[in-house]
């Protein structure tokens, strides 16, 4: 099957690559290769910063001629990102996606995504409200809250 | 656990990918990628009660054209239609020079994708879906009846197509200074999103621009002949206008081509289908 073949390849490419980008982990199910992990690190200068974030990769069978289905196990509050499912709103995950992206680079997208939030085009409107209204400031320290609530592993230790 | 909780009245994005693949499989059981050839009057049958400009021209068309190839307009009939036109006319001239040829023009389009900081994984599997196409002409195991049915394969079908999306999207933002005046004008985007949003995702409909670009990157001269309601001086002269894609025009160190098009393409607002000469 070729989206078995494509991931076999993806995943010797991510064990190459371990060291090269270290703000994101990506790690295959044991078990199954259509499942995959990661944790990605929240960019510098934005809320999420200091927080290492969890996504679930469920990916489909016609991958890579279809997109693989990506949302936040971690809770966070950004406007592209369902508050409750984790859901992101993001082109190339939809109706933009291409056999050019990989997972590796799907993370970098997301990364991106968190520095520069599209509140346009909300699937947290409360989120998306706040950057629409002006009010920067009340979206980053409510960014920032869950960041540590959710994202920073040991502050609560 | 990692289930999806529910949402209520919202459909999830997996619900509206699967709808979205629904209809894409009922479009595909009326009508397979590349179609039967048919005469050129099948054409004029379905504008028989229809603009009287479009039935003049289809007169004309039929001066110089006898048959036609339909394709499903599924947004990717423009790289389908190329696909099977070139191969299947590469297979009747037996034209394995040609064969050859092309496959150094793939293996430079393989590198420049390198260049611009493709891995080689994420379009190796594409490219090869189209090179075993030009070996079986080369080799002469690829039949009439054959590439038929590759050409309505769902899997070498878009595995081809996008393969010439990473060309052609290769090439575009190889030459970007060429091509961004075109692209700013019409779509108001910068090279690297209309390559990102119009040219590499499967189903994005192609222009000008990406029949520009194939052309150069393959060396193929593509002919897209346009049948629309535009009435040139509005006398009784209607030409049916044709537009030559030569490649390396507009590529000084490459020799202009000058031969007859291969890929003789009818462009009708949206679609593309397949014309074959009398």
């Amino acid at each position: 099957m070729a989206s078995r073949a494509r991931l076999f390849k993806e995943y010797k490419e991510v064990q190459r690559e371990k060291t090269a980008d270290s703000d994101i982990q990506l790690i295959c199910d044991e078990n199954n290769i259509y499942r995959w992990t990661a944790h990605i690190k929240g960019p510098a200068d934005t809320p999420y910063q200091e927080g290492v974030f969890q996504l679930s990769i469920n990916v489909p069978e016609q991958y890579p001629l279809v997109p693989p289905q990506v949302r936040f196990v971690t809770k966070i509050f950004h406007p592209n990102v369902h508050f409750k499912t984790g859901e992101i709103c993001l082109d190339i995950l939809k109706t933009a996606w291409s056999p050019a992206w990989t997972l590796q680079s799907v993370c970098r997208a997301i990364i991106a995504l968190m520095s520069h939030p599209e509140p346009d085009s909300p699937l947290n409107c409360d989120c998306g409200n706040l950057l629409r209204s002006g009010d920067h400031r009340g979206y980053r320290s409510m960014a920032r809250m869950y960041t540590r609530l959710a994202a920073v592993p040991n502050i609560l230790h | 656990m990692d289930t999806m909780p529910d949402l209520g009245d919202r459909p999830r994005d997996d619900e509206i990918m699967a709808q979205h693949y629904a209809i894409r499989a009922e479009e595909a059981e009326k009508m397979s990628f590349i179609g039967d050839k048919e005469p050129l009057s099948s054409l004029a049958a379905e504008y028989e009660s229809g603009n009287a400009i479009f039935k003049k021209k289809i007169e004309k068309l039929g001066e110089t054209y006898g048959a036609l190839r339909r394709t499903r307009g599924d947004g990717n009939c423009f790289f389908r239609a190329f696909m099977f036109s070139y191969l299947e006319n590469l297979l009747e001239t037996r034209n394995e020079a040609e064969a050859g040829r092309v496959k150094d023009s793939v293996d430079k389009c393989k590198q420049s994708l390198l260049d611009l900081g493709h891995s080689e994984f994420t379009f190796e599997d594409f490219l090869a879906s189209f090179t075993d196409q030009l070996d079986g002409v080369q080799d002469g195991s690829l039949s009439a009846d054959q590439l038929v049915e590759n050409s309505r394969d769902q899997s070498i079908s878009d595995s081809v197509v996008m393969f010439f999306r990473f060309i052609t999207s290769g090439e575009i933002r190889k030459r970007a200074d060429f091509f961004e005046p075109f692209i700013v004008g019409t779509s108001g985007l910068s090279v690297q999103q209309f390559c990102r949003s119009s040219v590499e995702p499967m189903g994005e409909e192609s222009d000008h621009v990406h029949i520009t670009a194939l052309s150069d990157a393959l060396g193929v001269l593509i002919r897209i002949v346009y049948l629309d309601s535009s009435n040139g001086d509005g006398g009784n002269n209607l030409d049916v206008n044709f537009h030559d894609f030569i490649p390396g025009q507009c590529v000084q160190e490459q020799p202009i081509l000058k031969s007859k098009p291969s890929v003789v393409l009818l462009y009708r607002p949206g679609h593309y289908d397949i014309l074959y000469e009398k």
